[in-house]
């Protein structure tokens, strides 16, 4: 009797530890997806009942964190290199990658505390200014790599590299230029877009920088993976997307 | 020279003070605890009187009529202590000379040389306080008073932390001080023979009360043995 | 020994500047306010005591946030120093300091406090009638005797300030040259794909700057009070 009640104790604790594992799709997003994706996983759990659930920091400190094994099953990058970093590490499942967005990087100011700018070969931008300039660490972070890229195709970078402020992520690099902390921003379209503290300046051209791509890919082979994955490509998730000021990108 | 009438509150305890004397040397005799070490720091001025006036040779020191309350620094008094509290970290050189360099030329009325011939504490000089004993600690307190040039010389119980031997090796000195270098002083003791080495003038404590005006002998001596009792 | 690379170097040297900056300049009001709560009573006394330990208790981003809002460019007394004098304080190296300064501020107090107390008050009286003004005694008796305590906490304020990171990275962001000592450093090469041996060489260099900070504490305090060292 006891033994019985023992038995079914361990069998019903053992179903729902596999519940959890398999109810649940982790998912490492790149920061400027906080939003979007956080909308799209809403609608995908209302639709079908599975839980996702989304850790968003820099691509870099992600890619880091698969590196070192965590358990995540869909890796959403802002850049090439960090997905291709761990393609070579064995981490990804290659088969299942696509390029999933693109964007484009934005000038930005605290709001009220505008200047006029040109954003090209013969600009100004160092001295359109004083203060210092937010964005991603510009060693690693997606954002920052791309900043770096299009300040010096435009000729800006000498001038302004010692009033840079590298942040961890694109969202903190927001939230300074939203505060005033600094006196310009460089972020993704899609992250001024959502912040009613900031005023868009200025778009960098595309040719000062590499094409802005999030690449997608499985890193596990759970069935709920596939799923989502395959639900992130299609039309429902793209139009939410574009809501969000993301341009599709051909996969 | 002492004319003195406070009152000094010190949390329950209430000292009624009526000093005045004359002499040279005025001793202060009662059991422990009875406010005589309060009366002393309210004479130097590290507590403040409730109300009354000091005035030392006709000097006012406190009147909490007039409002005056000089600060210790300023009041001239030097005081010897139970423990000699020398100043560790100093020698005992500059211990001695701690209040003599506050004077200016004309105040110093006592040099280095003539205390520590009086005391003879010579050989102390380049020690330090913690190698001292007792007797040479007490000295050394008495020296470092007197050569602040004190206009009034308060002791608390001086010898009080010091055996019988001690005690008879120091009271010369004492009497020295008072010979020659005529220093007035105040001389505060629960020990009669002590007190009666140095003065005839002698004012009894009853608890929170003093009154120089009641002759000496109508206080009973607690320490000698009462027949009566 | 180490091999450290020039950003290394760079992280230890600002660590050690923003260290020892924060420690000199907390001194005296940190020598000053351990007095007073040492030796005066007043009303709003436990109101003091509370608000300068503080960080002590609260978690690191808490005083590190407070100092942005108070002191970044935009803040409530930063935009005023800003537009009137140019003196700015977010994303440098002197807001780590501020920032250093508030985290240690409590350890340094408390030092001075306990070493104050532990003076007998009656050997200031006796140099009170011995005809010293309350500033002589102070800086002749009291500070003397209080030196052993002051120089641990000042030992103890550095090494706080040496480990800090969750003020400054919240103050003053995480800016190599500028604001990334060695704390800031190590986290970014633990972010870093590929950091691992980068983190590694700097935790070894964090334990041995500790290891120092300890012996040099011991030795002051043995030099200063030979009685008392164990």
């Amino acid at each position: 009797m006891f033994r019985n009640t023992l038995h079914c104790l361990l069998f019903a604790l053992l179903c729902s530890l596999s519940n959890l594992a398999s109810a649940d799709v982790l998912v490492l997003a790149a920061a400027s997806l906080t939003n979007a994706l956080g909308d799209i996983s809403k609608t995908y759990q209302a639709k079908t009942g599975e839980k996702v659930t989304i850790s968003f920091a820099s691509s870099s400190a992600l890619a880091k964190q698969i590196e070192n094994g965590l358990p995540a099953d869909i890796f959403i990058s802002a850049d090439l290199k960090w997905m291709d970093y761990l393609g070579d590490k064995g981490k990804i499942d290659r088969a299942s990658r696509s390029n999933l967005l693109g964007n484009s990087l934005v000038l930005i100011a605290p709001k009220d505390h505008g200047f006029t700018v040109t954003l090209d070969n013969g600009g100004n931008l160092p001295e359109a200014f004083t203060g210092k300039l937010c964005t991603g660490e510009t060693e690693t972070v997606p954002v920052g790599k791309y900043a770096k890229q299009a300040l010096q195709t435009l000729g800006f970078w000498d001038a302004l590299k010692a009033r840079i402020v590298g942040t961890e992520d694109v969202r903190a690099a927001l939230a300074f230029v939203e505060r005033g902390e600094c006196a310009a921003g460089i972020v993704y379209k899609t992250d001024a877009l959502i912040s009613p503290k900031v005023q868009v300046l200025g778009t960098f051209p595309e040719s000062s920088h590499p094409p802005i791509v999030y690449p997608i890919a499985r890193i596990s082979q759970t069935e709920q993976a596939k799923a989502f994955l395959a639900y992130l490509i299609q039309a429902e998730a793209a139009k939410v997307f574009a809501q969000y000021g993301f341009t599709p990108v051909q996969p | 020279m002492l004319d003195i009438h406070i009152t000094l509150v010190r949390g329950d305890f209430t000292l009624t003070a009526k000093l005045h004397s004359t002499a040279l040397v005025t001793g202060l005799f009662g059991p422990s605890g009875v406010g005589k070490s309060s009366l002393l720091q309210g004479i130097a001025g590290l507590v403040k009187p409730r109300q009354g006036h000091i005035a030392i040779a006709g000097d006012t020191l406190f009147c909490s009529a007039q409002g005056i309350n000089l600060p210790p620094h300023r009041r001239r008094i030097g005081f010897v202590f139970q423990d000699a509290l020398l100043f560790p970290h100093l020698t005992v050189r500059n211990n001695l000379l701690y209040g003599y360099r506050q004077l200016s030329a004309t105040e110093r009325r006592l040099s280095l040389d003539a205390v520590v011939a009086i005391l003879e504490i010579g050989a102390l000089l380049d020690k330090s306080p913690q190698h001292l004993s007792g007797g040479e600690k007490q000295r050394v307190g008495l020296g470092r008073a007197l050569l602040s040039s004190p206009r009034l010389l308060l002791l608390d119980e001086p010898l009080a932390s010091l055996d019988e031997r001690l005690k008879q090796q120091i009271l010369p000195f004492l009497l020295r001080v008072r010979d020659e270098l005529q220093i007035p002083m105040l001389y505060v003791s629960h020990a009669l023979p002590e007190i009666r080495y140095l003065t005839e003038h002698i004012v009894g404590i009853q608890p929170g009360f003093i009154d120089s005006t009641i002759p000496f002998s109508s206080y009973a001596d607690p320490s000698a043995p009462n027949p009566d009792r | 020994m180490l091999d450290l690379s020039e950003q290394e170097i760079a992280a230890l040297l600002l660590s050690l500047k923003i260290a020892a900056w924060s420690s000199v300049l907390s001194c005296p009001p940190a020598i000053i306010i351990g007095w007073v709560l040492a030796r005066f009573q007043f009303a709003g006394k436990a109101l003091l005591d509370g608000l300068i330990h503080l960080p002590l208790v609260l978690p690191p981003i808490v005083p590190g946030y407070l100092l942005l809002l108070l002191l970044g460019n935009n803040g409530l007394l930063g935009r005023w120093l800003n537009q009137h004098f140019g003196i700015s304080v977010a994303f440098s190296w002197r807001g780590a300091v501020l920032a250093s300064m508030v985290m240690a501020f409590p350890l340094m107090v408390r030092a001075v406090r306990l070493s104050v107390t532990a003076i007998d008050p009656r050997l200031e009286n006796a140099a009170r009638t011995l005809g010293a003004n309350p500033l002589l005694v102070f800086f002749s008796i009291t500070l003397p005797l209080a030196a052993p305590g002051i120089l641990a906490g000042l030992v103890l304020g550095f090494s706080r300030s040496l480990g800090e990171f969750g003020a400054t990275i919240t103050f003053v962001g995480n800016i190599e040259g500028e604001t990334r000592t060695l704390p800031l450093a190590i986290y970014t090469a633990t972010q870093m794909p590929g950091g691992d041996d980068q983190a590694a060489r700097l935790v070894v260099l964090s334990m041995l700057l500790a290891l120092a900070a300890l012996a040099g504490s011991e030795l002051l305090s043995r030099k200063l009070h030979p009685k008392t060292a164990n």
